[in-house]
């Protein structure tokens, strides 16, 4: 009888849409055949890793088993097939089968580790609400100008903080306004303001958002690592820019200056001994990876001091561990294993082979690049967009006069600016989800952002970075 | 997979005026309607095979036939709908019933006939929520009828994607 009980509390589990049955059968269909069909110049790892690309692309873009799902069947796949346990062995010495259960505890990932145990611990102390209150303060007074604090602190929580995270955050901040703003295009106007300012705010930092994650997975095995403040350094200034357009279309668009949009919130910070030693250990690990090019420990090495400083003090425990967001490490992991498997399989070489990429303008083919990134990201996960893209631009881009860190991040950057629509990314589903904007709305604010953002990124970012000696 | 909340009503003049009063819910939300305990049975079979969820029961006491306590007991009794939030919307369920409901149904509200719109609605966004919290349901679908500040919480589970 109780076993019966708790069973039924369980959610109910989803069917399956057309659209995942159908996906579930390409993925085979293709897999199957990529595996069986000779590709001509195409040796048998290769051919082998290609076929688990191709699966990885259909079941990625389709959903036809959850995110994470692809990502780990991804590795176990790269094991069977291509590593030296490979169940039909391979000539030569293909990599070993740990190299690819590595991606799951790869550098990046021990990282993101770091940073979302930093980013819980904010949420369990009340840190990001408190700071959000002291930091509005400056803004009272003029509707505009609070939306222009309000976004400015969301996008900087969002770069320590998931994107979905600063989202709800944010969210709590807001709803007294709300509770009070009659229906209108001022409403609209604050409930964009959000999501469009934390999905803009998670490319300024390595932990901000996954695809940033993605990218430096993929530099780093190319040993092309870039430094946390290497990562600021390079998106941030598109970031600001980016913010400021949003901030602008949304005030102009939605937003009169008189609109009454008064926001008292008392800040109530948690001075208990356990708070304390959480602000210590969170800002030391802050403060750490900004200076790093002064005392020239890895931001990875860093990441993990707090989690092992926040459970050493037991201000964090087993069940903070929990309760992180493994999928998202996982899902991340499954790209990393992707890369590596295409670099090892000579896949990359063939990919190259395929189309005189030389002979085509560079500018044509980043822009392209881009706008995959963005158009796909816009319908599918901003993650596995980068997973499937962030190896075949940095594969494509070697042999081209351009730097493969601009390549990979670019991606990266390209993959985070898709907010059109409410499935673009969880913020938005949850703007959407509040009734207080509708699919129109957010599709030509986001669509505005977006397209501002790609060419700023394609024409202007390269010539900022080389012109400020950023890449060599 | 809608939430539904399900009036059990016997009178029409009551039973509309409820529907009336939630009729704001209804693009996000499935309100049904019921007579009696049969007719709530009918309906109930009708939730599952459209694969939607029975969130809420707002039960008479009085009906003709099996009363709504009753009716409320045997809810919480089968799995399937133990964990949908159950209130009486009453002005006749005496002591014993009462104490019966809460023993026995799991009773999770009582509003007292005749009730005050504002305070209805708050009941069923604050079941509504309790009934997406408990059953660990996606909220997003739901979130223009439930609380939003409670809610937000468990959203930052969704992670980035």
């Amino acid at each position: 009888m109780v076993a019966t009980a708790t069973r039924t509390t369980l959610p109910p589990r989803p069917g399956t849409t057309a659209l995942q049955r159908g996906g579930l059968l390409v993925g085979l269909v293709v897999f199957v055949t990529a595996l069986l069909v000779e590709v001509p110049g195409l040796d048998a790892p290769g051919q082998r890793m290609l076929a688990i690309f191709l699966l990885a692309i259909v079941l990625w873009v389709t959903e036809a088993i959850p995110l994470v799902a692809t990502a780990v069947g991804v590795i176990l796949l790269e094991v069977l097939l291509i590593s030296d346990q490979a169940l039909v062995a391979l000539p030569g010495e293909p990599l070993p089968a740990a190299d690819y259960f590595a991606a799951l505890a790869n550098p990046v990932i021990v990282l993101f580790l770091g940073g979302f145990l930093i980013a819980d611990g904010a949420s369990k102390f009340g840190l990001d609400r408190n700071l959000a209150a002291i930091l509005l303060r400056p803004f009272a007074g003029n509707a505009r100008r609070t939306v222009f604090g309000l976004m400015a602190i969301t996008a900087a929580l969002s770069m320590f903080v998931s994107n979905t995270a600063t989202t709800a955050t944010m969210f709590a901040v807001i709803l007294p306004i709300l509770a009070v703003l009659p229906p209108g295009r001022a409403r609209t106007g604050l409930v964009l303001a959000v999501p469009i300012a934390a999905n803009v705010g998670g490319i300024g930092t390595p932990v901000g958002s996954p695809p940033n994650a993605i990218a430096l997975g993929a530099l780093q095995s190319q040993g092309q690592g870039v430094s946390f403040l290497g990562w600021m350094l390079l998106a941030v200034p598109l970031m600001v820019v980016v913010l400021g357009f949003a901030w602008w279309l949304l005030t102009r668009r939605y937003i009169p200056a008189d609109t009454p949009m008064v926001l008292e919130l008392a800040a109530d910070f948690d001075r208990s001994p356990a708070a304390v030693i959480f602000y210590v250990v969170a800002g030391s690990t802050v403060l750490l990876w900004l200076t790093e090019p002064l005392h020239g420990i890895a931001s990875t090495t860093v990441g993990f001091l707090p989690v092992v400083a926040l459970l050493a003090t037991q201000v964090m425990t087993g069940d903070d561990l929990k309760v992180l967001q493994w999928p998202v490490l996982w899902l991340v992991a499954g790209g990393i294993a992707l890369g590596i498997g295409i670099g090892a399989t000579g896949l990359d070489a063939w990919l190259i082979g395929l189309v005189a990429w030389e002979r085509l303008p560079l500018l044509l083919l980043i822009l392209v690049l881009a706008l995959v990134g963005l158009g796909l990201s816009t319908v599918i996960s901003n993650s596995a967009t980068a997973n499937l893209l962030v190896p075949l631009a940095m594969t494509l881009a070697t042999g081209l006069p351009i730097d493969t860190t601009a390549i990979g991040v670019l991606i990266a950057l390209a993959c985070s600016l898709a907010m059109a629509l409410p499935i673009s990314t969880p913020p938005n589903a949850i703007a959407f989800a509040t009734g207080d904007v509708d699919t129109r709305e957010m599709a030509i604010t986001g669509l505005a952002i977006g397209a501002v953002g790609v060419l700023l990124l394609v024409f202007v970012l390269p010539e900022v970075w080389a012109s400020l000696g950023l890449l060599s | 997979m809608r939430l539904t909340v399900l009036v059990l009503e016997d009178e029409p003049a009551v039973r509309e005026a409820l529907e009336r009063d939630l009729a704001d819910l209804a693009d996000v939300i499935r309100l049904e309607a019921a007579e009696d305990v049969p007719d709530a049975r009918t309906v109930i079979a009708e939730l599952d095979r459209d694969g939607d969820l029975l969130a809420l029961v707002l039960a008479d006491h009085r009906l003709p036939g099996t009363s709504g306590v009753d009716f409320l007991v045997e809810l919480l009794a089968d799995p399937a709908t133990a964990v949908t939030r159950k209130v009486l919307v009453t002005g006749q369920a005496d002591q014993q019933d009462t104490i019966r409901a809460v023993n026995e149904a799991g009773l999770d509200h009582y509003v007292a006939k005749p009730w005050q719109v504002d305070e209805l609605r708050t009941v069923v966004r604050d079941q509504l929520t309790d009934y997406v919290v408990a059953r660990g349901l996606d909220p997003l679908p739901h979130l223009r009828v439930l609380d939003t500040a409670r809610v937000l919480p468990l959203l930052r589970k969704l992670g980035d994607r």
